[in-house]
């Protein structure tokens, strides 16, 4: 309960309105033009490396599915806040097995078993194999997620929510050492502001001239070594 | 802590406050939200819920079920955000500038020969006969290459307003039938229809649409030297991939040695002039249902302009490639494309590592890198100035 204002905006109703609602519709037609349009420009009229055939139904297919698929899981992993073990698991496992089973569909032991239910056969050796290609799957992604990155950064900077001005609250306590904590003092602590309990036994003469038993205060105090009511100064 | 009791009712707090802090901007306060239900246990609810919970019901003290994994909280600030974009922007600059490049050393002569009548073309004469449906009219095109092509030098037909990726077009093939399957001749798959059977119910091999409109014009190539024309050996093997015609296309067995009779019981599609097993009579290896071409044009584009390899020049004199100079390509004109106003091309070009001539991902990626640049300033610049701000906020 350190920051009780932190559930103020769910009490509003600030997370979720209409209008965080048409944000993230516009982000979507956004994204889904980027995920059309750059493998559209960059294979229009394409071809492999070796001359044949890139700009094909099959391969354009598998480039736009891996585009999204890569951004998507680009993007979970931009807005998970807290990466646990599991989130680790499910985030990279979900794009490995992504990867498993189109090699696995178009290889050619199942088009071999299952000739009708396999027609990509060969789509994913030959076409994720050309450089061309994971550079559009590159471009695509930073065109999806670092608009999203700059404009959560610019609204953090500019609007910044409660939980920013927390977080960042949070995150500069760390950044200092503790302060110390004011410590209660007891009553029976001896200040020993003087020598003169000393001064009643021979041998503590040098010790209390010395004024090393002495708090060290700042000078021209009303009481320490300097002041006028100091033991130095009432022998005068 | 302990295992508390109140644990249970903790957790159902804690789960709530995750719940809206799964949306967007919510996503930095999960972290937070978590943190806060530690400190938010209710006492009071805890010692009623500690009646119930201590019958059993306790979930475990793990690391996992009481939500302690040991976990990387990253956090948007501007010594991850900042350095991100000027990387990214400079890495976007490098690849464009490279790419670029790479794409303007590409050469490309694009010829087009459709012939729409009024063209003054050449081949108009053609485009008119094969709109009234004669096949086999020739016509020839005199062309300068500006500069030397490196070889090797790749031969493509284009076709334009041609939509190879219409639905029940796209679907009308047996890929039984075209990986030799013996049954798939006798009994083709019925997405094939209408091009299935003849009228007398014979069945079609190769039947479906896509292999009923096979692109059949032909094209030679002659280069000027000294006065005379000297024919281009113009090669046609490798035009398809490896594994479309070594796997995915494969012709039915062989009966007596004989393609013909493998093929008895069936007929040709009703556009072609010869059966499937007269494609390219002199090679075995490139005849029936595994000739290039035919492989190549099976596999169907996903634009309405696409261009096909057709050949390459890569033989004889020719295999560092095609000299400056004058040519001439004969054209054997049997495709009609008037009809559905598509155009025709045939385009010679040069293969670099990123493929043919395409500017347009250089010319993305160099405007996407100078902005990310650009928005990486300016969020510095709101950076510096909100900073004052924001530290008086956190005071």
């Amino acid at each position: 309960m350190q920051f009780p204002h932190l559930y103020e905006p769910g009490q509003q109703n600030l997370y979720f309105n209409k209008i965080e609602f048409v944000k993230c519709v516009l982000h979507g037609i956004y994204s889904s033009l980027i995920l059309f349009f750059i493998p559209y420009g960059a294979m229009y009229d394409t071809v492999r490396s070796d001359g044949k055939a890139i700009a094909d139904y099959q391969s354009f297919a598998l480039m736009a599915q891996t585009c999204l698929l890569i951004v998507v899981s680009v993007q979970i992993g931009l807005d998970t806040a807290y990466w646990t073990a599991v989130n680790q698991f499910f985030i990279w496992g979900s794009l490995s097995v992504y990867f498993a089973i189109i090699f696995t569909m178009y290889s050619d032991g199942m088009y071999l078993i299952f000739t009708a239910s396999f027609p990509f056969i060969g789509t994913a050796r030959n076409t994720l194999s050309q450089p061309n290609v994971w550079l559009v799957i590159f471009l695509s992604i930073i065109l999806c997620v670092l608009p999203v990155v700059g404009g959560r950064f610019l609204k953090s900077q500019l609007m910044p929510t409660i939980s920013d001005k927390v977080l960042r609250k949070i995150r500069a306590a760390k950044k200092q050492p503790p302060p110390p904590l004011p410590k209660i003092r007891l009553r029976r602590t001896s200040t020993r502001r003087s020598g003169y309990a000393f001064s009643h036994q021979h041998g503590f003469g040098a010790l209390i001239m010395s004024g090393r038993n002495m708090r060290p205060k700042l000078p021209f105090t009303t009481t320490g070594m300097f002041s006028p009511n100091s033991e130095k100064n009432k022998h005068k | 802590m302990g295992p508390c009791p109140v644990v249970g009712q903790w957790q159902g707090s804690g789960l709530s406050l995750g719940l809206y802090g799964a949306l967007p901007s919510g996503g930095q306060w999960q972290g937070s939200g978590l943190s806060l239900g530690l400190h938010g246990a209710l006492p009071g609810g805890g010692a009623m819920a500690g009646i119930g919970a201590l019958s059993g019901n306790k979930p475990d003290n793990t690391a996992f079920t009481q939500q302690r994994l040991p976990a990387w909280q990253p956090l948007l600030s501007a010594g991850t955000a900042l350095p991100l974009f000027f990387c990214a922007g400079l890495a976007c600059l490098a690849l464009g500038l490279g790419l670029h490049f790479s794409s303007a050393t590409i050469r490309e002569l694009e010829l087009d020969y459709t012939g729409a009548p009024g063209s003054g073309h050449n081949c108009s004469r053609c485009a008119n006969a094969s709109r009234a449906g004669a096949a086999g009219c020739t016509c020839s095109l005199r062309f300068e290459l500006p500069e030397r092509f490196p070889g090797p030098v790749c031969l493509y037909y284009q076709l334009a307003n041609y939509y190879q990726n219409h639905r029940r077009y796209s679907v009308s093939r047996d890929d039984r039938q075209l990986s030799g399957v013996a049954s798939g001749l006798s009994n083709p798959a019925t997405e094939c229809s209408p091009f299935r059977t003849d009228p007398r119910g014979i069945p079609i091999a190769p039947c479906g649409a896509i292999a009923n409109s096979l692109f059949n014009d032909t094209f030679a190539l002659y280069h000027l030297a000294n006065g005379t024309f000297y024919p281009v050996p113009l090669d046609n093997r490798g035009i398809s991939w490896w594994t479309d015609s070594n796997i995915k296309f494969s012709n039915p067995e062989l009966i007596n040695g004989s393609l013909e009779a493998a093929f008895r019981g069936t007929t040709k599609p009703p556009n072609w002039p010869h059966a499937a097993y007269m494609l390219d009579m002199g090679n075995l290896n490139n005849t029936g249902f595994i000739n290039e071409d035919f492989i190549v044009w099976m596999r169907t584009a996903a634009l309405p302009t696409f261009r096909k390899l057709y050949r390459r020049v890569r033989e004889g004199n020719f295999s560092s490639g095609l000299p400056q100079g004058t040519y001439r390509l004969d054209i054997t004109y049997n495709y009609p494309v008037l009809s559905f106003q598509g155009t025709k091309k045939v385009i010679f070009s040069t293969v670099s590592w990123m493929g043919g001539k395409n500017p347009f991902l250089g010319i993305v990626y160099l405007i996407f890198g100078s902005a990310c640049i650009l928005t990486g300033f300016v969020m510095l610049a709101v950076h510096i100035k909100f900073q004052k701000q924001n530290q008086m906020d956190v005071e």
